[in-house]
């Protein structure tokens, strides 16, 4: 089977600072990061790739320095890269992003699975994914947190409220993945970083994918976001620095000084 | 030397992050600090090829590895030393061990050794120092006596005792410099060879994660190919060779130690209210304890990617420039943790926050690979050749330079810097006329104003230029605030201390008031508690608590 990720590159947003004057983000001196459910989403895909010998491509959009979580897709273990980068994209909304995600899915080629995060942590929408599998009138199943292919059948178990749902489909199909929660990340070695500079690797334009204008950036995006802000503060809450004793120590001692404890 | 492209660079640096974060967390290197214990399972994962792999670092692609360059290496070695200084300096310690063979080994011996290093992932040690050859090798005591064999040199015996030796006790392979009848030579001293011996782990003031161990070599034979270049006597020539390079390895650790202890004393002053306010928004704390130290870091990395980019590009030796790199970053990352002591207060004072051990561990950057005094004296050698050469131009046409920068761009500190190296011109000037470079104290403190200058010079026109380099994580005018701090300090430093300085050893000395321009370089300090006020708000941005 052909499997496609599509991966975003979103800032650490844990670092993220917003500009209460201007409502837009500080990006300055923000490191971008892989967005974490596509990290999974990655990971499950060369797992199936390990287990099955599917082969597995990598698709992003974005910016030139975008390349790096294609790269880190090739250097975990994916067999090919291709970066969506042209000015023609910018400023699209999930809309246009999925339209042009699916042209790039068609110009790949014959593909089984498309895997995706559930959602980015910057936008948090949880459009993508479930707009490619639209756009190219694919099955999909949305929130799964682990996906098993046995010959032509797949199995996916899907979060749904108060616990899970087990969904069989064939292929195509697009799955958005959650996290699962014993799930630890991996990263490249330098080795494995060194080595995917010589795995086959693509910027392709709107013009190379086929895609039409009126459908790509700010003009064919039906939404666009007015005001970023951050949420009204509470409380403050205090937080301990040092090791892991010290921190609990000091809980314990304001504790006893509230009562809730003696 | 080749480098790695940006991209792949970063990916690197996340790799190791994510893998300490995960494996090496405070409480870890706590307990490893205190048992005084090399974490050798850490180090060996962290050369697996599958895990990090990061000795590779240093072996060329064709033996292997992944060919790092100065800058690569130098990203790498910062990020260790926010980690853990001792871990860092263990993996260190296996950059500086291959380096006399990466300089001077022939193809063959690189052949061999370069892809077995790479590929059986050893540990390598440097061994040149001993009890009475530190910074000075001339005293060297090993000695490595020919082995002759139906008229040929079979090999040699080696016999003599290291001293201080990172990764001493636990390296797999070691570069030994020894006596030979041809000179000083570095021989490949396997753990295994007959005769030696690692002596006991040091109980150190910090880095207590690093193995420092003696060495014994009785009569410990080598063959004659493990003699690094096939060529007696090239010693010391291959060790000065690196100087440059393995300078800003060292320099890199003071930097990063520095500024890991600085962003943790900002993020803590955020939390910590007193009298009604948090710390961060009290001049008399920041303005004391944290600015002038981040500038001064600042400007140290500035330099280091300066000196860095250009052995990247093909310049060779920079011994001068790897001094200051290292001299600048070592001295201020030292105070730099010192005063996030004291900006932690009484929590800083335990083992419970992180900068108490980051001030024990990065004293060492002070020492090792030559002491800060060592350091002082060859960057006044070096620049000292220079200001006679140019009869008195050297520092008066940089300055000229930092005049076209300051055109260019008027916010750049350019202007306070051009001043700072005219007043050093004048001060060196001086100090020819009168001779006082007849006394050691002028000569050590020349070496120490000639880096707060030529970082000040630096650093204002990376300010100045167009691009910016990938590590600055602040807005521009920030970035041109810090470097104006900086440069206004180095002016006042170098007009003032080197005014005393002529003064305090002339006989005859005049008033240099002028000469160093005095009343331009106290105009200048105009607008310094301003970019301070800047520089403190965008700290507590960038760094906000966690």
């Amino acid at each position: 089977m052909n499997i496609v990720v599509c991966v975003k590159q979103v800032p650490d947003t844990t670092e993220v600072k917003i500009n209460p004057e201007t409502g837009t983000l500080i990006r300055n001196g923000v490191p971008s990061i892989i967005n974490p459910y596509d990290h999974f989403a990655l990971q499950t895909a060369l797992e199936l790739k390990k287990k099955h010998g599917f082969r597995v491509t990598v698709v992003s959009m974005g910016p030139p320095q975008a390349k790096s979580v294609v790269q880190m897709g090739l250097a975990l273990g994916a067999d090919e890269g291709v970066l969506l980068s042209d000015m023609a994209f910018a400023g699209s909304d999930t809309w246009a992003t999925s339209y042009a995600l699916a042209k790039a899915v068609k110009k790949i080629g014959k593909t089984d699975m498309i895997f995706c995060g559930m959602q980015a942590i910057d936008g948090d929408t949880a459009q993508t994914g479930p707009a490619i599998a639209q756009h190219l009138g694919m099955a999909q199943v949305t929130f799964c947190e682990h996906v098993e292919v046995d010959g032509r059948r797949i199995i996916a178990r899907k979060q749904i409220d108060g616990g899970y749902e087990t969904v069989e489909c064939r292929p195509p199909a697009l799955f958005t993945m959650i996290m699962h929660k014993d799930y630890v990340p991996k990263y490249p070695s330098f080795l494995a970083v060194h080595a995917s500079l010589a795995k086959p690797y693509h910027v392709w334009s709107a013009e190379d994918i086929g895609a039409e204008a009126q459908y790509l950036g700010l003009k064919g995006s039906p939404t666009q976001v007015s005001k970023i802000y951050p949420p009204p503060q509470k409380e403050k809450a205090e937080m301990f620095a040092g090791s892991g004793q010290a921190a609990a120590e000091r809980i314990l001692e304001i504790m006893r000084k509230e009562h809730f404890t003696q | 030397m080749a480098s790695i492209d940006t991209i792949s660079r970063n990916l690197m640096l996340d790799s190791l992050r994510e893998y300490a974060k995960r494996r090496i967390p405070y409480d870890l290197i706590r307990e490893l600090d205190e048992k005084n214990e090399f974490p050798a399972d850490i180090l060996k994962e962290m050369y697996e090829h599958d895990v990090l792999g990061l000795h590779l670092l240093m072996v060329p692609a064709e033996y292997g590895g992944v060919s790092g360059g100065t800058f690569d290496i130098y990203r790498v070695c910062e990020m260790l030393a926010r980690i853990d200084l001792g871990i860092a300096t263990g993996v260190f310690a296996t950059f500086l061990g291959t380096d006399p063979l990466n300089v001077g080994g022939t193809s063959e011996q690189k052949e061999k050794w370069l892809r077995r290093i790479a590929s059986e992932n050893l540990l390598v040690a440097y061994g040149a120092t001993e009890a009475d050859a530190g910074s000075d090798l001339i005293n060297l005591r090993t000695r490595a006596e020919q082995v002759v064999k139906n008229g040929k040199i079979a090999g040699y015996n080696i016999t003599g005792n290291k001293q201080w030796i990172s990764n001493g006790g636990v390296a797999d392979l070691y570069t030994i410099l020894a006596m030979a009848p041809g000179g000083p030579s570095w021989f490949l001293v396997e753990r295994n060879m007959e005769g030696f011996s690692p002596n006991k782990h040091e109980d150190k003031h910090g880095i207590r994660l690093s193995n420092t161990a003696g060495l014994s070599l009785d009569n410990v034979f080598v063959p004659a190919e493990n003699l690094i270049g096939m060529e007696e006597g090239k010693g010391l020539l291959q060790a000065q060779a690196v100087f440059g390079y393995t300078r800003v390895m060292v320099a890199a650790f003071g930097l990063g130690a520095g500024m890991e202890a600085l962003e943790q004393a900002i993020r803590y002053s955020q939390q910590r209210i007193q009298a009604g306010t948090p710390l961060s928004d009290k001049q008399g704390y920041t303005h004391k304890l944290i600015v002038p130290n981040y500038v001064k870091l600042e400007g140290a990395k500035t330099y280091i990617e300066d000196v860095a980019n250009r052995l990247d590009s093909g310049e060779h030796g920079l011994q001068t420039e790897g001094a200051i790199a290292k001299y600048g970053a070592s001295e201020w990352g030292n105070k730099a943790a010192d005063d996030a002591i004291q900006a932690l207060g009484g929590y800083g004072y335990t083992k419970d926050f992180p900068v108490e051990k980051i001030k024990r561990d990065i004293k060492i950057t002070c020492i090792y690979e030559g002491t800060s005094e060592v350091l002082q004296m060859t960057i006044y050698r070096g620049r000292w050749q220079e200001h006679l050469k140019s009869r008195g131009r050297y520092y008066l046409d940089m300055a000229d330079k930092l005049d076209q920068v300051h055109a260019g761009e008027p916010g750049a500190g350019a202007h306070a810097a051009a001043l700072a190296l005219r007043a050093l011109a004048a001060v060196l000037e001086e100090c020819r006329v009168h001779k006082l470079t007849r006394h050691q104290h002028v000569t050590f403190k020349l070496g120490a104003l000639i880096c707060a200058a030529e970082t000040a010079a630096v650093f204002a026109t990376a300010c100045a230029a167009q691009k910016y380099g990938e590590t600055v994580r602040f807005d521009r005018p920030t970035w041109q605030a810090m470097s104006r701090v900086f440069a206004r300090e180095a002016a006042l430093g170098v007009a003032m201390e080197g005014l005393a300085l002529v003064l305090g050893a002339s006989e005859n000395g005049g008033d240099l008031a002028e000469a160093v321009n005095m009343t331009a370089v106290q105009a200048e300090q105009k607008g310094m508690i301003a970019d301070m006020d800047l520089v403190a708000a965008k700290l507590k941005q960038t760094f906000k608590a966690k």
